[in-house]
């Protein structure tokens, strides 16, 4: 930063409450077991790959202002690789995940480079048409894909060192291996978002025009972001395969590209980790509303009309926003205070 | 420099039946400050949406710099170092006037880094100071651009345009809408950046334009009517007629 330039402190509040869930998802294969059955652990590795599923939405809505109704079809690429190379190929896990989330990059690229010349409803659309082009072809080539029954493979073992063993079957391995991998996603968007390029997609997100007259490329710009967002969905979608030893067509259809879109409205638009949020907070709720009541999806979308219509930032959107108000007005008062001194 | 950094031949722009731009040729020596007049209508924001890239001519050559840049897309024309303000102020409401500017300061580097941190560029980050502090809006920095008031959206727009290193800039009616102080403001700081880069604007405010311009176009139906020093125009009895219409006697005489 340069001399002379003025800034407000950080708030402390993201930081500290990014430390303390790190912590927590950190412990938690041992710490949930004390007081719930012990399927939380799995439960909570599911959200952890919807949240990175959403995130990806959120990505192109939240950062470069484009609204996908389509990162279902790299989802099911990224499951669909995984399957592919364990079952056809008999791959390890490791090549088979990278197979995955290689597929899933290259289609985004693909459908990336036609989908970007459209922005608002139209691309919308099209990324909605996408997805059900592919989702139709998996759905009816059967023999291939399994169709809606899906295509299940037995899971290799990851490595043997000596007589462990380490395998996803073992839940609290498997749990760290999510982990892990959802926070190296997240890690990179962190970076990737406080970068130059970064900086490009909230500025084409803001005003594609004036980003145009200052000499980016809308274009490029968008089609960078649908590729990295394409990517973060085929590692969601890698990852479910592994968790649920088995890719379905069912993934690919365009109402779970929907839910990635509820999950990051409901978390907060444009903040990094709403769409874990989102996605956690409307997975419990539909795990305990389920056993009670069977309609239980109207619940879920009063409260998701109730959310946009009065909190449209999201949960962390609007502690973000409370927060800044207050603090605004805490400085204003110490100005005033040191004016009167 | 030799030549004209902005030359344009039998440039033409037609929407339907309209011609809004009309064969018009025009010449912008480097170094002054010009401005186009005209009434409502006469073609003016045609004439720049073609010269900048907005719009595709229907016929006609613009050379920028001594480079054929006619149909070119906007962000190329930007890179060759031609930056825009708009009529209707046009900034990225929802960053940090800071974060306004910076981004500007970056947009001549052709790689968008995508891992390291935008903070980290010392070389942009003194550009974009340097923007702010023109327009004095440096202790405005963390604030968001859209609670901004109108007058320093104005000016941040210019600040934009400033980082951007330009080496001609084109102004949409810079003070429209503002206040006198603001104009003022405005107009002083349109007078110190026109030491340093070449500035084509235009301008409905004729005290602002006989204050600042070197030089003026007038233009009206689309065609470049006149071309002239700010006492030429003053007294050319055509540009009172294209503003004022013809007196009634005169018709009949």
């Amino acid at each position: 930063m340069p001399p002379g330039m003025q800034f407000v402190p950080r708030d402390p509040l993201p930081l500290v409450a990014s430390i303390v869930a790190a912590v927590l998802l950190l412990v938690a294969p041992w710490l949930l077991p004390k007081f719930a059955p012990d399927f939380w652990v799995s439960i909570i590795a599911e959200m952890l790959i919807w949240g990175l599923f959403a995130s990806s939405a959120n990505l192109l809505l939240g950062y470069t202002g484009l609204l996908s109704f389509g990162q279902s079809l790299y989802f099911g690429f990224g499951a669909y690789g995984v399957a592919f190379a364990i079952n056809n190929f008999n791959l390890g896990v490791i090549p088979a995940f990278f197979i995955g989330v290689a597929a899933a990059t290259a289609i985004a690229a693909i459908a990336g480079v036609f989908a970007v010349r459209l922005t608002w409803h139209y691309f919308a659309i099209i990324t909605v048409v996408f997805s059900l082009i592919f989702y139709l072809i998996a759905v009816g080539w059967k023999t291939v894909t399994g169709g809606d029954d899906g295509m299940s493979f037995a899971l290799p073992p990851i490595a043997r060192i000596g007589d462990t063993e380490f395998t996803l079957l073992n839940a609290t391995f498997q749990y760290y291996f999510i982990l892990t991998i959802v926070a190296a996603c997240f890690f990179l968007q962190w970076i990737v978002l406080r970068s130059p390029l970064g900086m490009a997609f909230k500025a084409v997100r803001e005003n594609a025009t004036r980003a145009g007259l200052i000499g980016f490329n809308p274009y490029l710009v968008r089609l960078m972001s649908f590729i990295i967002a394409g990517l973060l969905a085929g590692v969601a979608g890698a990852l479910f395969a592994l968790f649920s030893r088995y890719a379905s067509a069912h993934y690919m259809f365009w109402t779970v590209s929907g839910e990635a879109v509820i999950w990051t409205i409901v978390g907060g638009t444009g903040t990094l980790f709403g769409p874990v949020v989102g996605a956690a907070v409307l997975t419990v709720l539909r795990e305990e509303l389920s056993t009670v009541w069977e309609h239980y999806l109207i619940v879920v979308g009063v409260i998701v009309i109730l959310m946009v219509t009065f909190a449209p930032k999201g949960i962390l959107g609007s502690i973000a926003a409370w927060r800044s108000t207050r603090r605004a007005g805490g400085r204003d008062a110490a100005a005033k205070k040191g004016a009167h001194a | 420099m030799s030549g004209p950094i902005l030359s344009v031949r039998g440039l033409t722009k037609r929407f339907g039946g309209l011609i809004a731009v009309n064969n018009v040729d025009f010449d912008l020596p480097a170094g002054e400050l010009h401005a186009i007049i005209g009434p409502n209508g006469a073609g003016k924001t045609t004439f720049f949406n073609l010269v900048s890239g907005f719009l595709p001519p229907n016929a006609g050559r613009v050379v920028f710099d001594g480079q054929d840049i006619t149909g070119m897309p906007t962000h190329r024309i930007s890179q060759l170092g031609m930056a825009r303000t708009l009529q209707i102020k046009s900034v990225f409401n929802g960053l940090s006037v800071y974060d306004n500017v910076w981004i500007a300061a970056h947009s001549r580097h052709k790689f968008l880094h995508p891992l390291k941190a935008a903070r980290s560029f010392g070389a942009t980050a003194e550009v974009a100071a340097q923007a702010l502090a023109a327009v004095e809006l440096t202790d405005r920095a963390s604030e968001l651009a859209g609670n901004l008031a109108y007058g320093d959206v104005a000016l941040l727009e210019i600040a934009i345009a400033i980082a951007m290193k330009p080496k001609l800039l084109l102004l949409d009616e810079p003070v429209a809408g503002m206040s006198p102080e603001e104009t003022q403001r405005t107009v002083h700081k349109i007078k110190e950046l026109s030491q340093s880069v070449n500035i084509l604007m235009i301008e409905h405010d004729m005290e602002t334009v006989f204050e600042v311009a070197d030089r003026i176009t007038v233009m009206t139906q689309g065609v470049v009517l006149c071309q002239g020093t700010v006492k030429e125009i003053a007294n050319d009895p055509r540009v009172q007629e294209a503003y004022l219409g013809v007196p009634e006697d005169s018709t009949h005489a």
